[in-house]
């Protein structure tokens, strides 16, 4: 693939060219040449966009996608492509499918079965056993075939002493741990935060604490044990100063935040939508401004879409019975720049990628064209069309968002929106 | 003629003030007629109601037919347990199936908050919510006041306490919202473990001691605790709950004025309230039981006038 994207302005604090507008030539995948002004040449795609922005590649570190077993949802083929389109290069996939990906021969299928896209997918494996949080599954057997990181998605350790094995055993290999931030007696059959709104609509509520008192726990083992962690998707305040706290001490920790955790509050659910029932639960007020606090101060290095594909059966259904998630992907730059800056944006969608894969990525003659195109301009209201994935569930329908996703360029590959 | 500003009744949270003094006022006209001879009026005649209970009710749903047929609407009764849900069926589908049957109005009671909600936005027929989960229970609210109402005069600048398990209750919801559109100021009353974190957002207050609530009210309404909705222990045994929340003859008796005494019912005597309350003259729990059938009746012809 040879190409030479025009006039576009860097957004790379790594690069020598961030901040300037520049071409950029790419020769069978390789970024060759970086220029203000570069001919195109015979044989080569021209690449030019209104207010065209380049950033390294995007990581999503937490997507889920349903293959193998709930195809229904989605599939490993189109959850690549929307990924692609939404602006993501590589994404960290859940092992919530079925089986559950807790060997190294489902890790394997998942390899294979994504290899050759242009958005690459890197299998978190299951951090226990069928996820059942009783023995550790065979981590180092998996991450020879590929798997990034471990975690049970939005299962919590709840065996304290198997989260402090495994940050114990996953330092041999450098293994990263991801430990969903939730107490379960604590949260009960909580379904959505407990709250105002809680009471308002008479839902079960989920304490802030039932995931404040895990992140503490959390914490509390990672300082002893040492080893790398990763908190996924927090929600609370209380989470963030816990982490602010930790990070002050020096511990390995990394934490992130779903995009929809950060653009809506529970006032949503007055009318039981059920593409509002996430997990965590959209926070109140207090609680979102603490997380915007957060992805600002460093203290949320990621921010992730937790996109979670589910088919209108699992939706279309009373609000006690539907399944939790929605899908996010599609609207997560859109929404991440109504609440920072378009640099901002870009870091805390790129950070992942040397967390979880650790590679990092630049944008300089040499190395591998793995590219978001995007532009900062205007404002839109998302709507059934923006939505790529094959499950509709999106709780960002009608959404007023900003900017725009051209596509990407990466594995020697070029991905544009139409 | 006035109308009701909804098409649904979903919960007292969508209503108004006027909707309530609309069905109050035609509530009192029913009630004349339950208590002639000849107890039925024709008024919906052309009308085919479905009485769809997803969960037990023994009381509302007798209420609710009674309702109906002394309005002369046609009722057909469906009830979970005997039907296909229990195959997998989806609630809009076993609906929507009823519905191709001509039904113009549904009545549900339905175990999950928001049921009524969620069912008014994907079908066409007229719904009235006879309780959906720990949401809301609006007729039962309205009875309550319509009660107080009856029996105090006005229900504006009464003190109210609700006494027990608000945590699982619709009642308690329902009535909170109900009792705060009317004047009246309300408290809930329990042990804190059944009383939500954030019911004070409601415009109430909590009080933790029963006999203070008591001192301070013109009307108790004390709550069935709901074991079937809890998931733990809330309290350690009955026995220590009535200790501290159960009204006996001795604590009314104690009070330096004669306070009203209300239960939806069904009543754990012994646990709650003692036989004795229950059937003395402080207690208007079967007049509410009367009530709600008037009640019912000015909900349904209200809504129906809005179909025809």
């Amino acid at each position: 693939m040879n190409a030479l994207i025009k006039a576009a302005t860097v957004i790379d604090s790594k690069s020598p060219h961030n901040g300037n507008v520049v071409d950029i030539r790419i020769k069978d995948g390789i970024i060759t040449e970086i220029a203000s002004t570069l001919t195109p040449s015979k044989n080569e795609k021209t690449i030019t966009f209104d207010d065209l922005k380049v950033s390294s590649g995007w990581f999503d570190t937490s997507v889920s996608i349903g293959e193998p077993g709930y195809e229904e949802r989605e599939t490993i083929k189109n959850g690549l492509k929307v990924a692609a389109l939404s602006g993501f290069t590589g994404i960290a996939v859940n092992p919530n499918t079925n089986p559950i990906i807790d060997t190294s021969a489902d890790v394997a299928f998942m390899m294979h079965k994504s290899a050759g896209n242009a958005t690459e997918l890197f299998p978190i494996g299951a951090l226990s056993r069928n996820s059942e949080s009783v023995d550790l599954a065979e981590l180092y057997d998996m991450q020879q075939s590929g798997a990034v990181a471990f975690g049970d998605y939005q299962k919590p350790v709840s065996n304290p002493n198997l989260l402090k094995i495994a940050l114990q055993y996953t330092q041999g290999f450098d293994g990263l741990v991801l430990s969903f931030p939730q107490e379960n007696d604590i949260a009960g059959k909580g379904q959505v935060n407990e709250g105002v709104m809680s009471t308002r609509i008479g839902l079960k509520g989920k304490p802030a604490i039932a995931e404040s008192l895990q992140v503490a726990r959390d914490l509390h083992i990672l300082e002893y044990t040492g080893g790398k962690l990763h908190i996924p998707t927090i929600s609370t305040k209380a989470s963030v100063h816990l982490i602010a706290d930790a990070k002050a001490k020096g511990l390995d920790v990394t934490s992130s935040a779903a995009i929809h955790n950060l653009f809506f509050t529970d006032d949503v659910l007055e009318d039981f939508n059920t593409n509002y029932k996430v997990t965590p639960p959209l926070r109140n007020q207090d609680d979102v401004e603490a997380l915007i606090q957060g992805i600002k101060t460093g203290v949320i290095d990621f921010v992730t879409s937790d996109h979670n594909p589910l088919d209108v059966e699992r939706k279309h259904v009373e609000f006690d019975n539907a399944t939790y998630g929605t899908i996010s992907q599609e609207a997560t730059f859109g929404a991440l720049l109504t609440l920072v800056s378009e640099k901002k944006a870009v870091k805390l969608l790129t950070q992942g990628r040397a967390r979880f894969t650790n590679k990092e990525q630049s944008i300089v003659e040499g190395a591998n064209a793995n590219l978001t195109l995007f532009s900062i301009k205007g404002s839109y209201t998302f709507s059934e069309s923006d939505i790529k994935s094959k499950s509709k569930n999106a709780a960002f329908l009608g959404a007023k968002l900003k900017g725009k996703v051209y596509g990407i360029v990466n594995n020697n590959q070029i991905i544009l929106n139409d | 003629m006035a109308e009701l500003s909804v098409n649904h009744l979903l919960g007292i949270k969508y209503i108004t003030a006027a909707d309530i003094d609309l069905i109050f006022k035609t509530a009192d006209h029913f009630k004349e007629v339950i208590n002639r001879p000849i107890k039925k009026v024709p008024s919906l005649r052309d009308i085919t109601i479905a009485n769809l209970f997803f969960e037990n009710s023994t009381r509302t749903k007798l209420s609710f037919e009674l309702a109906e047929k002394r309005l002369s609407a046609d009722v057909i009764n469906f009830s979970a347990a005997a039907s296909s849900v229990k195959k997998g069926e989806t609630l809009i589908d076993t609906v929507n199936n009823i519905l191709s049957m001509k039904v113009d109005m549904v009545v549900m009671r339905h175990p999950n908050p928001g049921a009524g909600v969620f069912l008014s936005k994907h079908i066409k027929a007229s719904i009235v919510n006879a309780g959906d989960g720990a949401h809301e229970h609006p007729t039962q609210a309205l009875l309550d006041s319509y009660s107080i109402r009856e029996r105090l005069g006005e229900v504006a600048g009464k003190n109210v306490v609700i006494v027990g398990d608000i945590l699982h209750s619709r009642v308690a919801l329902s009535n909170i919202y109900a009792l705060k559109l009317q004047g009246a100021n309300v408290k809930v009353c329990g042990p804190k473990t059944l009383i939500p974190k954030y019911i004070e957002s409601l415009g109430v207050e909590v009080e933790l001691d029963l006999r203070k609530a008591l001192e301070w009210c013109d009307v108790a309404n004390m709550l069935r605790v709901q074991n079937e909705r809890m998931d733990i222990s809330y309290f350690p045994s009955t026995r220590e709950y009535t200790q501290q929340y159960g009204v006996n003859k001795e604590i009314l008796e104690s009070l330096d004025k004669e306070i009203v005494i209300m239960h939806p019912g069904p009543i754990n005597r012994g646990v709650e309230i003692t036989s004795d309350v229950a059937d003395s003259g402080q207690a208007i729990i079967l007049d509410q039981v009367q009530n709600g059938v008037a009640v019912r009746m000015a909900v349904i012809y209200l809504l129906a006038s809005k179909i025809q």
